[in-house]
């Protein structure tokens, strides 16, 4: 490992103790953007969420977060929005006081760089909130270049453990995986790390007792395309990874596990090898060969697939040095290479998109509908009605095809909708989450199986680092000590959660640093730490700054 | 005559330039980002850039408004934003869904309103008038979301007679109109959406056939039909009826439009894969392309039902004269 990262435990530790202390003691000392404030009232904030007709839990959990804030004398309003209008106050605007957002387990947020570079570091594509930590970013980068997996988990507990001591974001709970099916008619699902019984893995392993041999699959977002170089949501990788083959994938308890290559093996730091299996084919019967996925990477780069063009740009030289396999260079290290990118690029044929855009008349690929998909994964397309549903059927010449004769995606108005197809038997299982509530009601009916599964997704409490109070470390600890989580997870969750605590859940097992234990609701607290950094208040118990 | 004719098409015109134009301003004007939709805000500048120059977003707006008016002229209405897929071929699927179901509306309305508007001209005043109109009066002004969910609480949820929604079965995608109207289940699915619209719209025929059939009961040469001791359901039936049915004829052309525009609530709250259902996917997907060519293919057949309806007056009704400035 490279010395410069190479940051200890035992030095981490001393440093953060002492960032601690000297904000304990020193009070504000260290936020100049105070000093016109001081002893004034703190100021009123906003906390936006997603309006409940998103997500019925974020609304809730808000209002009792701004009742315990106000308990303390701090004016905290609710502003519970459209989903789209949040993030882009959020992400675009950059104009918000503090917000709650759910990260949801998605396969490519099993490796730390999402919750510890791209939201933390000062560079971080998601790091809009302004949080800005030499140490994170110290550590960010490390654990980025490392490309041994014991090393950079040192490197990741330890990112861990600065960011909960500075408070950079209360995780609130994590969430299960609340999903719901008719265990009297499927066998052989198989629940995965964040994604549940609508993981990969269940769609392989899923069988039925009877009927058609289809598995209805209910989702209350419609899937917006079937594009694989212009996808970039979950939603879609879910149903374009049926059609489209893998090197790669995350395997059910996150671990990468071999598909369409052999093996895909980091010779050194930046060396890849690639091993393609034999004897795959395309859909149409032509043969999958390493040309393909040569081909796949070059044209990602050409037309800058969106999803993928950050990790192609580390890319140095490709060469194909067999008849199956390939070696890749890399200009830099990047060790979430294997899990954010390997294991999430769909391997396209080049005899088709060798011609598109331009036979396709459309300018640009990411204008291109791709309408009748044809890839080498584990089910053929059948059609797809957009906003009703995606038909897909097991491809038996797959070198491991399914055991269920395909799956029928349905999309549904709503959540209840979901829950009411589910108990009439129209659908058999959810792909995604369904309301805790209704996931507790399903559970009652005979026939039906209604479970929360494990997952490293979270609900986040984010703040605006660079506005009023969030500034100060003391104040977002307070904050996160008035955070209920035992009545948000028993109540608003239904009891499908885990307290939050750390940036990377317990679920994630791997990675997750178990030292981080996080803090209980405690008003008295709350207010001890205020009080200890200087705040005060007044006759009418109103909260002020130190000073 | 060719006159008013050709100054209504032009008023027509003017009137589908001026929605498309002011269609083109309310969807930039909603608050939010198209691109949202469709792309993290995660991912890099320069791809977010790259994918707002590949919808056209990129341009200034009057320039992005320029080529919208020519597409639409030239019928090149671009591919949605969302899916990449032409809007033309997403509206020409959608399209008739709408018509299936508008038309099986529209058909129940029309023959269960003109059938009990005769009966309740023709027993005034009994329990039957009486009931019929409040009846319809209330399911008038209940909005279609509330009868549509009674019907779906009780019919499907409770007693399992009917399907939850959509226009076939899960998996069951028929190819073509033929094969969908063979089949069974389409029939299944479309009756209550159907009962829904009609219970709306019933009251309209029912209580215009009721007014007219009252008035032409009242006419001499219903008197006269009586006093040559014709039956009484000839007389309802031959003379009164098809003299009152004028009145509904016309009005009909003007629901039907405003029918199809209607289908919104009905068609989301039975998960009718229709142009309602579209609208609503649309404008909340920040969609423009197909937003834009959904809210435009509906004005522009309500606006031409106008038209047509209009030049339709002058033919079937001798006693309407045509003034310089249009219909007096």
């Amino acid at each position: 490992m490279d010395s410069k990262t190479d940051l200890s435990r035992r030095r981490f530790l001393k440093q953060a103790g002492a960032v601690s202390a000297a904000g304990a003691v020193g009070g504000l000392s260290g936020y100049a953007g105070f000093a016109h404030a001081a002893g004034k009232p703190v100021e009123s904030m906003n906390l936006l969420t997603a309006n409940a007709s998103f997500d019925p839990v974020r609304p809730e959990m808000g209002r009792l977060i701004t009742q315990a804030c106000q308990s303390i004398g701090w004016d905290v309003k609710l502003a519970a929005e459209d989903y789209n209008l949040g993030i882009g106050k959020v992400f675009k605007e950059k104009d918000f006081d503090m917000f709650i957002v759910r990260w949801t387990g998605r396969a490519n947020r099993i490796d730390p760089e999402t919750f510890i570079s791209m939201m933390h570091s000062r560079d971080g594509s998601y790091n809009k909130w302004g949080y800005d930590n030499a140490r994170v970013n110290e550590l960010a980068k490390a654990q980025q270049v490392t490309m041994n997996p014991d090393k950079r988990r040192e490197l990741v507990h330890e990112a861990q453990a600065v960011l909960f001591d500075d408070v950079a974001t209360c995780p609130i709970v994590y969430p299960s995986m609340t999903n719901a099916y008719r265990e009297d008619r499927l066998d052989g699902l198989v629940p995965m790390m964040g994604e549940g019984i609508g993981s990969f893995w269940s769609d392989m392993n899923v069988s039925t007792r009877s009927g058609d041999g289809y598995v209805r699959t209910g989702q209350t977002s419609p899937l917006k395309n079937l594009n694989p170089v212009s996808a970039t949501d979950s939603n879609e990788f879910k149903e374009l990874r049926m059609i489209y083959d893998r090197l790669i994938q995350v395997g059910p308890d996150g671990s990468i596990v071999p598909w369409a290559a052999k093996s895909v093996t980091a010779v050194d730091d930046t060396t890849v090898d690639i091993v393609l299996r034999d004897g795959m084919k395309w859909h149409d019967g032509k043969p999958v060969t390493i040309e393909d996925v040569k081909f796949t990477f070059e044209y990602c780069t050409k037309w800058k697939a969106p999803f993928f063009i950050s990790s192609l740009e580390k890319f140095a030289s490709m060469e194909i040095t067999g008849s199956n396999s390939m070696r890749i260079l890399l200009s830099e290290p990047h060790a979430p290479l294997m899990n954010n990118f390997f294991a999430q690029i769909f391997i396209l044929p080049k005899h088709i998109w060798q011609d598109i855009p331009e036979k396709a008349q459309v300018d640009d690929v990411l204008n291109f509908a791709n309408e009748n998909p044809v890839g080498s994964g584990p089910f053929r397309f059948d059609y797809w009605d957009r906003g009703k549903e995606l038909k897909v059927s097991a491809n038996a010449d797959h070198f491991q095809p399914p055991k269920c004769a395909g799956i029928i995606r349905i999309t549904y108005g709503s959540h209840d909708a979901m829950a009411a197809a589910i108990e009439t038997g129209e659908c058999d299982r959810t792909r995604y989450i369904l309301k805790p509530a209704l996931v507790q009601d399903l559970d009652k009916i005979a026939g039906v199986a209604g479970r929360g599964y494990a997952s490293h997704g979270m609900y986040g409490f984010m703040f605006n680092h660079l506005r009023g109070p969030l500034q100060d470390r003391a104040f977002r600890e307070a904050i996160d000590l008035l955070i209920p989580r035992d009545v948000i997870r028993d109540v608003v969750m239904a009891g499908f959660a885990t307290n939050g605590g750390s940036v990377i859940a317990p679920a994630n097992e791997f990675w997750h640093n178990p030292a981080v234990a996080g803090r209980s609701h405690n008003v008295k607290k709350a207010k001890d730490v205020l009080a200890a950094a200087g705040y005060s208040w007044d006759g009418d118990g109103k909260l002020h700054y130190p000073g | 005559m060719g006159d008013y004719i050709l100054r209504r098409l032009i008023y027509t015109l003017i009137t589908i330039f001026a929605v498309a134009s002011i269609l083109f301003i309310v969807f930039r004007m909603l608050p939010g980002e198209a691109t949202l939709q469709v792309i993290s805000p995660a991912m890099d500048e320069a791809v977010q850039e790259r994918m707002r120059a590949a919808f056209g977003l990129d341009q200034p707006l009057w320039q992005q408004y320029f080529i919208y008016l020519k597409n639409l002229v030239t019928l090149e209405w671009g591919r949605s934003f969302v899916s990449a897929q032409e809007v033309t071929d997403i509206l020409s699927y959608r399209f008739w869904n709408t018509i299936l179901l508008m038309a099986a509306g529209m058909c129940l309305t029309l023959v269960l309103g003109i059938g009990f508007g005769i009966i309740m001209a023709w027993k005034r005043n009994s329990a039957l008038d009486i009931g019929g109109t409040v009846i319809s009066l209330i399911f008038q002004a209940a909005p279609p979301f509330i009868t549509g969910l009674l019907l779906l609480i009780v019919l499907s949820y409770r007693l399992g007679i009917f399907p939850t929604g959509g226009m076939y079965p899960p998996g069951m995608r028929p190819e073509g109109l033929l094969e969908l109207l063979v089949m069974p289940e389409f029939w299944h699915r479309i009756v209550l959406p159907t009962i829904t619209v009609g219970a709306y719209y019933i009251s309209t025929p029912m209580l215009i056939m009721r007014d007219s059939m009252l008035e032409v009961l009242g006419s001499d040469f219903i008197e006269l039909a009586k006093a040559k001791g014709l039956k009484p359901s000839r007389v309802m039936l031959r003379h009164a009826a098809r003299n009152a049915l004028l009145g509904v004829v016309t009005i009909a052309s003007i629901m039907v439009g405003f029918a199809v525009g209607g289908q919104v609530v009905v068609e989301s709250l039975f998960s009718w894969p229709g142009m309602g259902q579209l609208m609503v996917e649309s404008a909340a997907a920040h969609d423009y392309p197909v937003a834009q060519g959904t809210f435009l293919t509906l004005a522009i057949l309500v606006i031409s039902l106008n038209f047509l309806t209009d030049v339709a007056y002058c033919y079937l009704d001798p006693r309407i004269k045509i003034s310089s400035t249009g219909l007096t």
